[in-house]
């Protein structure tokens, strides 16, 4: 019976999702006929947005692939990251009211490198505090300790800078290329640059070192995993690290791209990272890479041509969609099972 | 002193008793079966010695050394490495990715080469499927695979758990020859059965467990040969 009932929402979830994509597919045709410019505009807007959203879901998927934990608090660390560039750039003399020049660049980047180090190390620490001790409770425990971890690193970010829009330095060119067609920036291709960079060398760590492949194996399997002698303690606080690393590259670089930033920025982002994460297929690390860049192009082109007060609700109706006819996502875990 | 000992050793799931004072033991060069009808204790027994529980009462002691509280990594890099019952493969992964995640522990990438040759030669159906997912490989392929990744950590102890469980009769020859092999070169091992009449034929020694007790050891032949153990577990 529950196997027919799962079949059957395959089914009509599969026919549901092929009929709600084409009818998107044909709505963007549509746009494209009527102002290519237009459209194009609002794609960059979209990849942009979507870029920053996989970095933040990736985080997401791993965490929830490895310990089956929806790490609520995730979102906040993805803040975290812009919040710990602020004092780091202050001290190499890079104040908020700085403006872009080549001599920032070597900096920038190793400010990145030291936002990626301080975040994780931040979340192998939450992780071993909060979520560790309650590796055996049941589910329910963790999930409010991570809602709980949520509201501490808003709160913490709240007290240490105020609840106002940080001024961010404003380090990257406000160049812009333009033709009569296509309008992008300097910094759109910063952010997508930045998130496919992060994503091959994400995927190449999994793949192909030792650990990463740990990752792996710990998440299909814990129990077979430590009878290979694999510390497991160690692949999850590993899991965390890079988690954090990403979301943290991802706070910076939208810090960067807006010269803003907010101690609850990540209670949004990181709801709408969720249901990126949930759309691409939760534990699924492609599918998390995909769900964000579809959720950022959904997003831009409700905002840009029905109304940005209707993204939110469509967003989260499709999370909903997902959960009741797909659970598994687009690109979902289809174990073989023998 | 031998290899592997346990000494009256209890093990709890919750509140439930799944072993009382279990004491076994394997030595050099020994096949050892474990036999006993479903629910008996013997992977909670496998369980306990490799590290996934850890007993209330009783202890295990491998190579002269108390491992009754060592961690399941650790247990892996002292030599007692498993092939789990139900096989537990990384179901997503390679099937020489598995073989190389049962090296895991190893460091000594000459040697792990070698071993991963000697696994080919051992089972040369699981060389054939090396680049395949682990997931999509066949019953028989995937015991052979979880029997190789156990070979990997090159253990001083391998024990096998149900490693005939569902296969055709050709392929639990097949893995019963290998395992004999395996001892031959050196290599105890600890095998958990429920096929009891095929475990005690290559057994040296065995233990029968019964609801958590052991009911009965001997060797090989002379559990073969009980009236017993013929009316439990051979069906004769």
């Amino acid at each position: 019976m529950q196997r027919l009932r799962a079949t059957f929402a395959g089914d009509l979830g599969t026919a549901l999702f092929s009929t709600l994509g084409l009818l998107a597919v044909g709505w963007v045709v549509i746009l494209a006929i009527q102002s290519p410019r237009s459209l194009i505009a609002t794609m960059v807007i979209g990849i942009t947005d979507g870029a920053i959203y996989a970095l933040i879901a990736l985080g997401y998927t791993m965490v929830y692939g490895i310990i089956e934990l929806i790490n609520f608090a995730h979102g906040d660390v993805f803040t975290l990251g812009g919040f710990i560039a602020l004092p780091l750039f202050a001290a190499f003399g890079i104040g908020p009211g700085a403006h872009y020049s080549l001599v920032f660049i070597p900096i920038l980047l190793l400010v990145f490198v030291l936002v990626m180090l301080i975040n994780g190390l931040v979340n192998i620490t939450i992780e071993r505090v909060a979520y560790r001790p309650l590796r055996g409770a049941p589910r329910l425990a963790p999930l409010i300790t991570a809602i709980g971890m949520a509201f501490i690193l808003e709160g913490t970010m709240y007290l240490w800078r105020g609840p106002v829009n940080l001024r961010f330095p404003d380090l990257i060119s406000e160049a812009r290329y333009t033709n009569s067609l296509i309008d992008i920036g300097v910094k759109d291709v910063m952010v997508v640059v930045v998130a496919i960079f992060l994503v091959v060398m994400l995927s190449l760590f999994i793949n192909r070192t030792k650990l990463g492949k740990a990752m792996r194996a710990t998440a299909q399997d814990r129990d077979a995993a430590q009878l290979m002698g694999i510390d497991i303690n160690r692949t999850i606080s590993a899991t965390f690290f890079i988690g954090a690393a990403l979301a943290g590259a991802g706070g910076l670089v939208y810090a960067l791209y807006f010269n803003s930033i907010r101690f609850d920025l990540g209670f949004s982002a990181g709801l709408v990272a969720f249901t990126a994460a949930v759309l691409g297929g939760i534990g699924n690390i492609e599918g998390a890479a995909l769900g964000g860049l579809l959720i950022g192009i959904i997003r831009a082109l409700v905002d840009r041509y029905i109304s940005a007060s209707w993204s939110d609700v469509i967003i989260f109706a499709i999370l909903i969609i997902v959960l009741v006819f797909r659970p598994t996502g687009l690109l979902g875990m289809r174990v073989p099972e023998k | 002193m031998a290899l592997l000992e346990l000494h009256g050793v209890d093990a709890f799931y919750g509140r439930v008793q799944a072993l009382h004072g279990v004491t076994l033991e394997v030595d050099k060069g020994e096949i050892v079966a474990l036999i006993g009808s479903n629910g008996a204790g013997k992977t909670t027994t496998l369980r306990t010695i490799s590290g996934l529980m850890h007993p209330a009462k009783g202890q295990v002691i491998f190579d002269g050394q108390d491992i009754t509280f060592t961690d399941a990594a650790k247990i892996v890099q002292l030599g007692i490495c498993q092939s789990p019952e139900g096989r537990r493969l990384f179901a997503r992964m390679s099937v020489l990715d598995n073989l190389l995640m049962g090296a895991y522990s190893r460091s000594d990438r000459a040697n792990i080469a070698r071993d991963l040759k000697h696994v080919y030669e051992l089972f040369p159906r699981v060389e054939e499927r090396r680049s395949q997912i682990a997931g999509t490989l066949s019953g028989g392929e995937q015991q052979m695979l979880a029997m190789g990744r156990a070979l990997m950590a090159r253990p001083k102890v391998v024990m096998l758990d149900e490693p005939s469980l569902g296969l055709a009769p050709i392929l639990v020859e097949t893995i019963f020859a290998v395992i004999k092999e395996i001892n031959d070169e050196g290599t105890p091992v600890l095998l958990v059965e429920q096929n009891a009449s095929k475990a005690l034929s290559v057994a040296h020694r065995a233990y029968v467990l019964e609801t958590g007790v052991v009911a009965k050891e001997g060797t090989g032949r002379e559990l073969l040969e009980s009236e017993d153990v013929q009316k439990a577990y051979l069906g004769m």
